[in-house]
């Protein structure tokens, strides 16, 4: 019999197979995150980005407007352009120098009377267009040049993610981070949206917010969840807030998101992050983090740092110390929520493939993992089915 | 489709310190379906003056669902445009014709979507009903409107305008240039001159589309239209997404071709017939002349309701404002403009 972990069997956690089948269908069918706004700046910038099996890039024209196009060469196949770069009109393939403009077009075959003597119909080999779009200072791809606006994809879900307009603001670098967790992809999302976890696992580094007033649902396969400051943190808020406010007074708290498939955002009163999850392998996913602040002064972040120093001072710590720590490189002593967070999604993770495993009942709030499960199903089942209505 | 309607004036009003008015109908019970409208199209009125018969069409300048309302800015020496500013009055019929034009802009509701859109004197009309149109029902979208006019007194629908800006400061920009600033102005334009491809190259980079399904919708005088064009697709925009409209102003006629005589092989969806084409005489005349009938209205190469396609034999017109490149290239021509090159002519009304 399969072993079930709630809605999903246990080797949708473990086996190369549901990797691959995750890969096809959800990750190859859906907006994917694809960099800031501000990645682009300019007509000629381009990048390229790993969307399921998809490689895509996106390059800004002249008229400021971006394209996206897959990055394989109508050629022999070869990805055209590499990470990030600028270019002024035109887009070569390193292999045979087959040149594209940046509609798309193929514009220059080198020799190619001598090489083509029976002619070559270049009208028939632009590039294969994909969709992008800007969405809450986010870029986003989608394989399908006739992909879903954005507007239906995260029209629903968009009110409940809290007033910030990311546009304004402006990246803090040094918390620019990318590492890998050694865990489903599917782990680290339950892990994002796991209510329960919240009070335990982080009981010393996230109680200035108030977990038992979380609200929190869905919007089709989007999870919202939004909480209060607790009563000592909102006391003196203004005075508390770490750094200068990013969202006008009277909006508090946190808002936390995980929009579908692995794409979380942590967004408070005086910050906005993302926290994007890529599945690199049934048991390695990759998280790249990017913050952003207010757009103000160096000077107002000082005073601000200076005025809530009180109240951060005695606040917090490590949720282990002295002999329940195993050493200092213990997570577990880190007093920091998302070593905490890492080290619990990989001891999980060891457990999935043992005999004796055998999953407990799901808590209240664990309820948004369990729907989770049910929206992974659902949109593969939905993409599994739209690929047999086009066969 | 191209039948007239009697429709009441309920409103007369001057705008623009009477250079220009804007005429409110009132619908007959039962008449507002089909005389409902998209975004952008114009109706084409049929007066009466001194004797002979006048067609003239205007662009709705209202969105649809609000009252039928046309704007006609006042022509120096125009006879129908000054018979609107003057010999009107509330409760006069006039002889009004179906909406149509395929300059439209229809709001799509899930759509996300950047409109640009680039407008010069009356071409405003059309423009506004469609900036009013995304505003009110394309939610997830944004409109930028860069509109040049000669003087502040010249703007049409300035006010209008401004509450549009003020109601939806995330969604609607609106940027004024004028080619003849008064010095001493309370007015805050946003660029003195023409509305030329440095100010289209200046708009698009202070506000780069977010969208990034973007629709660039132009209409003015020729010449801004061609300006404005030219400059768009210097950076590279793609054709199909460049939306024109010629209006106001001078067009200019290119008159330098004289048609030679022809037979014309004409298929309607009643037929087909042969008939001849005078020397200089435009295709349409020659069907009109020979009792025939084909749609047609403004007889001036920009509503597009002659159009028709020609399959044999060449043409030439003297204006097709109301055709693009592309088209043409599918063989399209307008009947009112087009007089014949070759002694053979095959032309299509049926589609």
């Amino acid at each position: 019999m399969t072993k079930m972990y709630h809605r999903l069997p246990v080797e949708a956690y473990t086996s190369q197979e549901w990797f691959d089948r995750e890969q096809q269908l959800i990750f190859s069918r859906s907006w994917r995150y694809a960099g800031l706004r501000e990645d682009l700046p300019e007509p000629g910038h381009y990048l390229s980005v790993q969307a399921g099996l998809n490689n895509i890039f996106i390059v800004m024209g002249r008229d400021h407007r971006l394209r996206a196009f897959h990055n394989i060469c109508r050629h022999r196949g070869t990805q055209l352009i590499r990470a990030v770069g600028k270019t002024q009109k035109a887009l070569t393939c390193p292999y045979h120098d087959w040149t594209y403009d940046l509609e798309g077009n193929l514009i220059s075959v080198p020799d190619e009377e001598s090489e083509y003597p029976g002619g070559l119909d270049k009208g028939c080999l632009g590039l294969k267009p994909a969709s992008v779009d800007i969405w809450r200072g986010m870029l986003f791809v989608h394989p399908d040049a006739d992909a879903p606006t954005l507007a239906e994809w995260f029209g629903e879900v968009e009110p409940l993610l809290g007033p910030h307009n990311p546009a304004e603001l402006v990246e803090y670098p040094e918390a620019r981070r990318s590492y890998e967790i050694k865990a489903n992809w599917k782990i680290v999302v339950e892990n994002y949206i796991d209510v329960y976890h919240l009070s335990h696992l982080h009981s010393n580094t996230l109680h200035m917010y108030d977990h038992a007033r979380a609200e929190y649902g869905w919007k089709g396969p989007h999870y919202h969840f939004w909480e209060p400051p607790a009563p000592d943190y909102a006391k003196e808020l203004e005075k508390n807030l770490p750094s200068p406010r990013v969202i006008p007074e009277p909006h508090v708290g946190a808002w936390v998101p995980m929009l579908f498939p692995g794409i979380g955002l942590g967004a408070s009163e005086d910050s906005w992050n993302i926290f994007v999850i890529t599945p690199l392998g049934p048991d390695l996913t990759r998280i790249e983090n990017r913050t952003k602040l207010a757009d103000v002064s160096a000077w107002e972040f000082t005073k601000q740092e200076w005025r809530s120093a009180g109240f951060w001072q005695g606040f917090g710590g490590p949720k282990y110390s002295g002999e329940d720590a195993a050493g200092e490189e213990d997570p577990m002593a880190s007093g920091d929520f998302t070593s905490e967070d890492i080290y619990a999604c990989e001891q999980q993770q060891k457990s999935l493939t043992s005999p004796y495993l055998e999953i407990g009942p799901a808590a209240v709030g664990e309820s948004p993992i369990t729907h989770h499960q049910q929206a992974v199903l659902d949109f593969m089942a939905l993409q599994a089915k739209a690929t047999a209505d086009n066969v | 489709m191209f039948e007239f309607h009697r429709l009441t004036i309920k409103e007369l009003r001057p705008e623009i310190g009477g250079a220009a008015t804007s005429v409110t109908f009132d619908l007959p019970a039962g008449a507002s379906e089909s005389f409902s409208w998209e975004a952008g199209q114009h109706v084409t009125l049929r007066f009466d003056l001194n004797g002979a018969e006048q067609r003239r069409s205007y662009t709705v300048s209202n969105p649809p669902g609000a009252p039928l309302r046309i704007t006609v800015k006042r022509e120096k020496g125009g006879l129908v445009s000054n018979h609107i500013a003057t010999a009107l009055s509330p409760g006069d019929q006039i002889e009004v014709a179906l909406p149509f034009g395929r300059f439209v802009l229809a709001p799509d509701r899930p759509a996300r979507r950047t409109h640009y859109f680039f407008g010069a004197g009356s071409g405003i009309t059309p423009l506004f009903a469609m900036i009013h149109a995304v505003l009110s029902d394309e939610p997830h979208s944004v409109a930028h409107l860069i509109f040049g006019n000669r003087s502040a007194d010249e703007i049409l629908f300035r006010e209008e305008l401004d509450q549009l800006a003020a109601l939806h400061p995330d969604r609607f920009s609106l940027r004024h240039t004028l080619s003849a600033p008064k010095l001493l102005s309370w007015f805050s334009l946003w660029r003195s001159g023409r509305l030329d491809a440095d100010a289209v190259r200046a708009a698009i980079g202070e506000t780069p589309p977010v969208a990034q399904d973007v629709q660039y919708w132009i209409c003015g005088p020729g010449a801004m239209n061609g300006d404005v064009k030219s400059a768009l697709m210097g950076v590279d925009v793609p054709a199909n997404r460049i939306h024109m409209e010629s209006f106001g102003g001078a067009q200019e006629l290119d008159s330098s071709v004289t048609g030679c005589a022809a037979t014309l092989r004409l298929h309607l969806p009643s037929g087909s017939h042969d008939i001849p084409v005078e020397e200089g005489q435009t295709l349409l005349a020659a069907i009109r002349s020979n009792g025939l009938s084909v749609p047609f209205s403004c007889q001036s190469g920009v509503c597009g309701a002659c159009r028709a396609r020609i399959s044999d034999g060449t043409v030439h017109m003297r204006n097709r404002m109301a055709l693009e490149d592309s088209d043409i290239g599918k063989g399209e021509i307008l009947s009112c403009q087009s007089v014949a090159q070759t002694e053979w002519l095959e032309v299509d009304f049926r589609s």
